[in-house]
């Protein structure tokens, strides 16, 4: 296979947060030894406060991407430099601890525990963390006017609508004051309009200063974010930058590159 | 549609939902176990405790009832919970087109198969392990041993009658629970957490008035034996209080915890006290579960253990002297020293004559009549008795003593008036004068408790009181003449006589022989005596104390098996509350990992959680062995033990063995719990 190598390097290094360098992962099926490569070479920076969106097919390896920057995947190979840390190489407990310090997570299916409160949800990773409780409620108020959840606290989550659980899920990613957000397909579950409201947080959130790498197959999601990587048979394939651009222009640019992606748009 | 729709459908919902079913029915096994091994018991003819037969028979038909109970709230409780689980497939299936009718048809099907595996599999296991049980017992009492199994129909039948009943009604309550439910809400249930109870405190407050009832109850009977209906209702009713205290109090409990931020809030409190609080009920019924059965175990093993190690107890308080000779004749006249001294004289010629003396002796003249108090009146007349209904509670069995026998027994130097007694009983009586009716009336010049535990382990069946006249032949004018319907006398009359001889054990043994042939060969001879004296018998302790022993020896072997039996019930509801817990919990532990939860944490989560509950069983079931040791202190002294040091040393190291057996279980099950938590990561 041909190696085209797509150079995606940032101008400004001073200001980048995020540097995947030659990341490489491949999966050993258990019988036979068939070694299937997930990730062959990615390599993309993400600069602070910018606004990122990751689109692929099925198959293409956006998840296992995903996985391995929310350090839930260790990588074959390669690197991942987050603030100037290597965190491909820590040890399982520091990892955990790492991530909880650094990253913040919005999943496609929420991932509240029920037996909590939506504040409660919220709280748990600064309660993972040591928080004082008079500190976790200071942090919690501005973030629940702003996201409009301040009414529905004391409530589970089994009480309230799938876009209010993820607006709940956002506050408990943005309360630990993450240097990263990831974010899965974080409009999967909901339907338009609760989408439509969770991508105008996302680029309100994102105006103030909070870098965003959010993970999707929905064009219109990609299209609120400044910057757009097409991921396929494990690489970096293009990118586009957001620019001057209204969300519509770029959501037909996205739509077209998208097309073709998937027709004839094989550089091999 | 084909006929094994159902079944098989029935069969494969079981397997798909095995992680939860099988250790239902891993639990269900061992209670229909505990069933069938304690009705077992009560079947048997247990020739190794030839002695203590009725006595196991009596306790273990009563048993077998309190294990019904027990067996019906715990897996009323735990089934509900599995259908609760269940709701989100029932729904689905009635969405997909199933009628409620239909689903209550697999249920139906499901009920059985589990009925039928834990019927079959508990009875077969309770034989094997019965079988097992006796073998070990013969063993050790070195009687003949038997590899036959035997099967006793009318105790598996009785186990198949409660568990049948109780499977219907498992059945049905699980059909209602089906019926009233739309499909959305059957679909959406899973996930909602347990709400508080209506009227928890209500509920809490029914709990506490129950169980001070029924410890005032057990604390308050005066005989065990004949009181063994009441206190059975007792145990159950303790049993109903323990679990409502348990869920209403872990209720309240966990709200209190929750309350509290400075605690709530801390990474091993956090998640640990909010998914008790999701689950608050069932964790109350699983720690009452947990709690009965401890109580079960230390009850058994207390009270067995105490009638082993003080077997030489009931030896000594039966035989107090070496030699014990019986004399009891059907008239006062019986007693007068001009028949007594004669058979004496008897008595130290044949001592005499192997060589020994007569020492420590141990002597006095007994006129007894079994009577009702009412206020300070006795009844006698059967009668009467009869006509205002009889509770044995409120029998005494009198012994009239001449006041010269007690100074000698006592070394004391009492005087008493003509109309004056010495009273002595374990049972409270209140006033300062007692009438027979039809007989006597004494002014009481002072009241204490029994003076000497053999007069008290007189009678086994109801309480004794001992009175101490100047002259028993003047104290029973009127009531030596009352007849029983019979014709017999009402009055009995003996003459004990005790002594130790310094002599080996066999020697003892020969000479009571022939003291006995003695006295009879003098009886013979001599009319008068021919025809006053009923009965007479020497027994040597010596003879005695092998009968006991093994009567002892055998009641601790039944004991400590029915313990292994409820131990087991115990572990196995621990384990069932570990696992099931557990994966329920997998999925939240695995989001939790997502946030940022490190595997230490999961650990400290899961210590704490195990801290919090830990030790609120055994306080429980500490306080219920509280106050069940007076009972288990009359029960014993129907056996002759009152020893009390001894019985509160057995039930504190059995109390304390259990605890660490306790700590033992729990932390093999928290390990499959943490096992199957953060498992779930890495199944990814």
């Amino acid at each position: 296979m041909s190696s085209y190598k797509l150079n995606i390097e940032s101008k400004d290094t001073a200001s980048e947060l995020l540097e995947v360098d030659g990341l490489k992962k491949t999966y050993t099926t258990r019988f036979g030894g068939n070694k299937v490569e997930a990730l062959k070479n990615v390599n993309f920076k993400v600069e602070r406060g910018e606004y990122v969106a990751i689109m692929g097919e099925s198959g293409s390896g956006k998840t296992t991407l995903l996985n391995i920057l929310a350090a839930l995947d260790k990588p074959t190979g390669g690197k991942i430099i987050l603030d100037g840390k290597d965190f491909s190489k820590l040890k399982e407990s520091a990892v955990t601890k790492f991530r909880r310090d650094n990253l913040g997570f919005v999943f496609q299916e929420f991932n509240l525990l029920d037996t909590f409160t939506l504040e409660d949800n919220i709280y748990l990773p600064l309660v993972l963390a040591g928080t004082d409780y008079k500190e976790m409620h200071q942090r919690l108020m501005p973030i629940a006017e702003r996201l409009e959840i301040d009414g529905l606290l004391k409530k589970y989550p089994y009480e309230v609508s799938g876009g209010q659980k993820q607006r709940a899920a956002v506050a408990r990613a943005l309360i630990t004051e993450p240097k990263i957000i990831l974010a899965d397909e974080p409009t999967g579950a909901l339907d338009s309009r609760s989408s439509d409201e969770l991508l105008r947080l996302f680029g309100e959130i994102n105006r103030q200063g909070q870098t965003i790498l959010m993970v999707t197959h929905s064009v219109k999601a990609a299209s609120t974010a400044g910057r757009v990587l097409f991921i396929k048979d494990g690489e970096v394939f293009h990118q586009m930058y957001k620019g001057e651009d209204s969300s519509q222009k770029f959501y037909q640019k996205i739509s077209d590159t998208l097309t073709l992606l998937a027709t004839g748009g094989d550089r091999k | 549609m084909k006929k094994s729709f159902y079944p098989g459908l029935a069969f494969q919902s079981i397997k798909k939902n095995r992680k939860i079913y099988f250790p239902y029915i891993l639990t269900c096994i061992g209670i229909v176990m505990m069933h069938n091994i304690v009705s077992t018991l009560s079947e048997d003819e247990l020739l190794y405790v030839e002695r203590g037969r009725e006595f196991v028979k009596i306790i273990m038909n009563f048993g077998k009832w309190v294990i019904a109970v027990f067996a019906f709230i715990f897996l009323f409780y735990t089934y509900s919970f599995i259908i609760r689980r269940r709701k989100k497939e029932f729904g689905l299936y009635n969405i997909l087109g199933m009628e409620k009718k239909n689903i209550a048809r697999i249920l139906f099907w499901e009920t059985l198969i589990t009925a039928v595996i834990s019927l079959g599999a508990g009875i077969l296991l309770s034989i094997v392990f019965y079988k097992a049980a006796e073998l070990c017992m013969m063993n050790m009492l070195g009687g003949d041993l038997s590899y036959d199994f035997q099967i006793f129909p009318n105790a598996i039948l009785n186990t198949v009658e409660v568990f049948g009943i109780l499977f219907v009604i498992l059945f049905l309550s699980s059909v209602g629970r089906v019926k009233f439910l739309n499909s959305i809400s059957l679909l959406k249930s899973e996930n909602v957490g347990e709400k508080p109870p209506k009227g928890n405190i209500i509920f809490a407050i029914i709990g506490l008035v129950l169980l001070g009832m029924s410890y005032y109850a057990a604390v308050t009977i005066d005989n065990p034996i004949q009181a063994l209906n009441e206190f059975v209702i007792a145990v159950i009713i303790v049993i109903i209080a323990t679990y409502l205290i348990m869920i209403s109090g872990s209720v309240v409990f966990c709200r209190l915890l929750k309350k509290n931020k400075k605690y709530y809030y801390k990474s091993n409190h956090f998640v640990s006290v909010s998914s008790m609080a999701y689950r608050m009920k069932r964790n109350g019924a699983g720690l009452a579960s947990i709690c009965i059965l401890a109580t079960m175990v230390l009850v058994t093993v207390a009270m067995t253990s105490c009638l082993y190690f003080g077997n030489e107890d009931i030896v000594n308080v039966s035989y107090p002297r070496e030699i014990n000779v019986s004399v009891s004749t059907n008239s006062v006249d019986g007693l007068s020293d001009d028949i007594i001294e004669p058979i004496k004289k008897e008595i130290s010629k044949t001592v005499k004559n192997e060589g020994a003396k007569t020492d420590n002796i141990y002597e006095f003249r007994c006129a007894f009549i079994t009577g009702l108090t009412v206020g300070d009146t006795v009844e006698v007349d059967s009668e009467r008795v009869n006509r205002t209904g009889i509770s044995y509670s409120d029998l005494i069995s009198f012994q009239f003593m001449n006041l010269s026998d007690y100074n000698r027994m006592m070394g004391s130097n009492e005087t008493l008036k003509q109309d004056e007694a010495l009273f002595f009983s374990d049972k409270s009586y209140d006033y300062d004068r007692i009438s027979f009716r039809g007989g006597n009336t004494f002014k009481i010049k002072t009241k204490d408790s029994m003076f000497s535990s053999h007069m008290q382990g007189l009678d086994q069946v109801v309480s004794v009181g001992v009175i101490v006249v100047p002259n028993i032949k003047e104290a029973i004018v009127g009531l030596k003449d009352m007849k029983l319907s019979s014709g017999n006398s009402m009055m009995t009359y003996y003459w004990d006589y005790f002594f130790d001889t310094g002599l080996d054990e066999d020697a003892q043994i020969e000479l009571s022989k022939n003291i006995e042939e003695s006295i009879s060969e003098y009886c013979t001879k001599n009319s008068l005596y021919s025809e006053l004296i009923d009965f007479d018998e020497a027994a040597s302790r010596a003879s005695n104390r092998g009968d006991i022993f093994s009567l002892c020896a055998g009641l601790f072997s039944i004991g400590i098996a029915l313990s292994v039996v409820f131990l087991f019930g115990a572990v196995l509801i621990i384990y069932y509350k570990q696992v099931s817990e557990g994966y329920e919990d997998q999925s939240r532990f695995d989001i939790m990992q997502k946030v940022g939860m490190t595997k230490k944490e999961i650990r400290k989560s899961i210590n704490s959680q195990l801290l919090t509950v830990f030790f609120l069983p055994l306080i429980f079931a500490g306080c219920h062995l509280i106050f069940a040791f007076p009972f288990i202190q009359k029960m014993l002294i129907c056996f002759k033990i009152s020893n009390t040091p001894l019985l509160i040393f057995v039930t504190a190291l059995s109390f304390v063995i259990f605890a660490l057996f306790y700590v033992f279980v729990y932390k093999i099950t928290s390990n499959s719990y943490y096992h199957i938590v953060s498992d779930a990561k890495n199944k990814e």
